[in-house]
């Protein structure tokens, strides 16, 4: 039951990372200080070393498919080429030192935006027409209109340079001695709150709205017209008809939403010098360090295909009408 | 018409009646949307600025021939302040607005360009053509596309050169929009698939075919106008979006510093430190004229929606 769906689904994941895997070999062939590149320009090399550097990187051989070919092998073993801003360090590694930062604040950001998002969006679905739906689609769109940075910017400058209730930079206090686990956690979290508030609010509005116009259509299928006509009251309504069939479709487009979500994480760390991922793209962007580059979206790409594949199998769980 | 033979003229000036009451009741239509109209107000406000921005602030400031003090705060002689070098800020925002339009505008068009090329062939042809698109199509909406146009924008800018122009534009700008325009018209593709798999099925679309009209000529006289409401919809939709990914490219560093944008006026606020010494007037203003904008092109998008696709958007 349902295995060919899966096995579909899981193929095509596996072909939108082939895909990915293609786009980043070619922009490693079309980018100006690829190895080719950087070998032939350099004028005290001699004909005899640059044939041997030819042979230990491959170039000697055709792009497609041995070049291609050894690009997969080298990146299924996790070797991305080393950065041009850091020397000698492995791009893997540069990567990882910044991941759980952005962890951290992606993940603490998105539990607050789904949970408020689907509460304002169900509310204003459900009294669609009355004040708090004016008042709350109109905020959702003005908050969908604003890019997140310039948020970020805003609330920096009143919560901590102006009131100075928050630490608007970096993830810890610089200096910090104290030992107490307790402590740290507080001053982790004081710095969590102006950064993840940022990115929540960002999203608050895309999930409402979403949300708004999949309660909506519910609220007019004949079942719901049915549980009125029998007598139910509306609360209940709500709860046991409307909403669950309301999440379905929510759920799917915030995981289509999370190739998108980057754009925001990225520039709100920046804003707030929050040691991740974003404040590396930003400076590896600031140094062109292209494999640094490549390699976030490549580890980018793969968290949100392998996102996407969950979502897939939850929602053939939760709904078993898509497993045709 | 009560079936009595036009002749030519008649038939011209009947067809010219018609296109103006059509036009007369879409503006009726579309007016009766107060959001759109507050849209079309200030886009108005903002395209003045873009066509005459020196007729309202002046000659654009360069940082050699500044007329304030670094981060002087809003006064008299600067309502909204200066900027790190003492320029007026009111002064960028303004000079901002036609080079925010222009980068938005052209990156909306091949956005939208793309996307209904992508739609309109795969809904017309269907079968392995359609398969194949729409695989591409899933790519590009499932993926990181911001991360790729980050990776993409410095590399087609180092390979042509930083100095270069096209048609008057620097290559900075052009890799801006290039970038928006590859990596967002999927939506676009799928959206006006749909609509050209339906009108695919209808009868003129057969006759068409009967009497020895080619794949191209069908596409392009009758699949288009019958998809031209939902593009027209989208495009102004897809404004919005290509903006704001503009100021977000910009922001992180992309952008031009001799044609800024809002976005890169932003960027410069952020490096120079603006949000953390108060500077609030330097960050405040171009974020406003960003949001203005893009909300203005929003509402508009969805008036547009309603008005001409009351069918799809019934449910809203």
């Amino acid at each position: 039951m349902g295995n060919s769906y899966l096995a579909r689904k899981v193929v095509q994941a596996f072909l939108t990372l082939l895909f990915v895997l293609s786009v980043n070999f070619l922009l490693f062939r079309a980018m100006p200080g690829s190895a080719e590149r950087i070998l032939l320009r350099n004028p005290h090399i001699s004909p005899e070393q640059l044939q041997t550097q030819r042979e230990r990187w491959g170039l000697d051989k055709p792009v497609f498919p041995d070049q291609l070919i050894d690009y997969f092998v080298a990146t299924t073993q996790l070797d991305l080429g080393y950065s041009f801003q850091f020397r000698g360090q492995h791009v893997t590694d540069v990567i990882a030192a910044k991941i759980w930062p952005t962890v951290l604040l992606i993940g603490v950001g998105e539990v607050i935006a789904i949970l408020l998002g689907l509460a304002l969006g169900a509310y204003t679905g459900w009294r669609r027409g009355g004040p708090i739906d004016y008042g709350g689609t109109s905020l959702a769109l003005i908050l969908y209109s604003m890019p997140s940075f310039w948020l970020g910017m805003i609330l920096l400058i009143v919560f901590s340079t102006s009131l100075g209730l928050f630490p608007g930079h970096g993830m810890v206090t610089p200096g910090l001695t104290t030992t107490d686990p307790l402590a740290r956690l507080a001053d982790l979290l004081g710095h969590l709150i102006l950064p993840g508030i940022t990115y929540s609010i960002g999203y608050i509005g895309q999930y409402s709205l979403v949300m708004r116009s999949s309660i909506i259509e519910v609220l007019a299928e004949d079942y719901v017209q049915t549980a009125r006509a029998k007598g139910m009251t509306e609360g209940r309504i709500l709860r046991s008809h409307a909403l669950p069939n309301a999440l379905l479709p929510t759920v799917t487009l915030i995981a289509i939403n999370l190739g998108y979500i980057w754009a925001g994480a990225i520039t709100v760390e920046e804003v707030f010098s929050w040691p991740g991922l974003g404040t590396l793209t930003v400076d590896a962007l600031g140094s062109r360090d292209y494999p640094v580059l490549q390699g976030i979206f490549l580890i980018l790409s793969v968290s949100v295909i392998v996102a996407n594949l969950v979502a897939d199998v939850v929602y053939s769980r939760l709904d078993p009408r898509v497993r045709t | 018409m009560t079936g009595a033979i036009l002749t030519p003229g008649q038939l011209r000036a009947e067809r010219w009646r018609l296109r103006a009451a059509g036009l007369r009741s879409f503006v009726r239509r579309f007016a009766s949307h107060p959001a759109g109209v507050v849209g079309v107000v200030i886009i108005i406000v903002f395209g003045v600025m873009a066509i005459a921005p020196s007729v309202l602030v002046g000659p654009f400031e360069t940082p050699t021939r500044p007329s304030g003090l670094p981060f002087a705060p809003p006064s008299a002689t600067h309502v909204l302040g200066a900027d790190e070098q003492g320029r007026d800020v009111l002064n960028l925002v303004v000079h901002g607005a036609r080079i925010s339009l222009l980068v938005g505008l052209l990156a909306s068009a091949i956005t939208v360009l793309l996307g209904a090329t992508v739609g309109i062939v795969a809904g017309f042809f269907g079968g392995r053509t359609d398969a194949i698109l729409m695989r591409i199509t899933d790519f590009f909406l499932i993926l990181p596309t911001f991360v790729l146009a980050l990776v993409l924008a410095p590399i087609i800018v180092d390979v042509f050169g930083v100095g270069t122009e096209f048609f008057g534009m620097r290559i900075t700008l052009i890799a801006i929009i290039l970038v928006i325009g590859v990596t967002s018209w999927a939506s676009t593709a799928r959206i006006i698939r749909s609509q050209a798999l339906s009108v695919k099925e209808r009868a003129f679309v057969d006759r068409a075919r009967v009497i020895g009209a080619g794949s191209g000529r069908i596409m392009f006289n009758h699949i288009l106008p019958n998809v031209m409401s939902l593009i027209v919809a989208n495009t102004v939709l897809v404004i919005a979006s290509s903006i704001l990914t503009e100021t977000t490219l910009s922001f992180v560093g992309l952008g031009d510093p001799q044609s800024p944008t809002w976005g890169t006026t932003l960027h410069y606020a952020q490096v120079t430190g603006a949000p953390g010494s108060g500077a609030w007037w330097y960050t405040a203003a171009p974020g406003v004229a960003i949001v203005l904008v893009v909300l203005a092109f929003t509402l508009i998008g969805n008036a547009l929606d309603d008005t001409l696709n009351p069918k799809l958007s019934a449910r809203k």
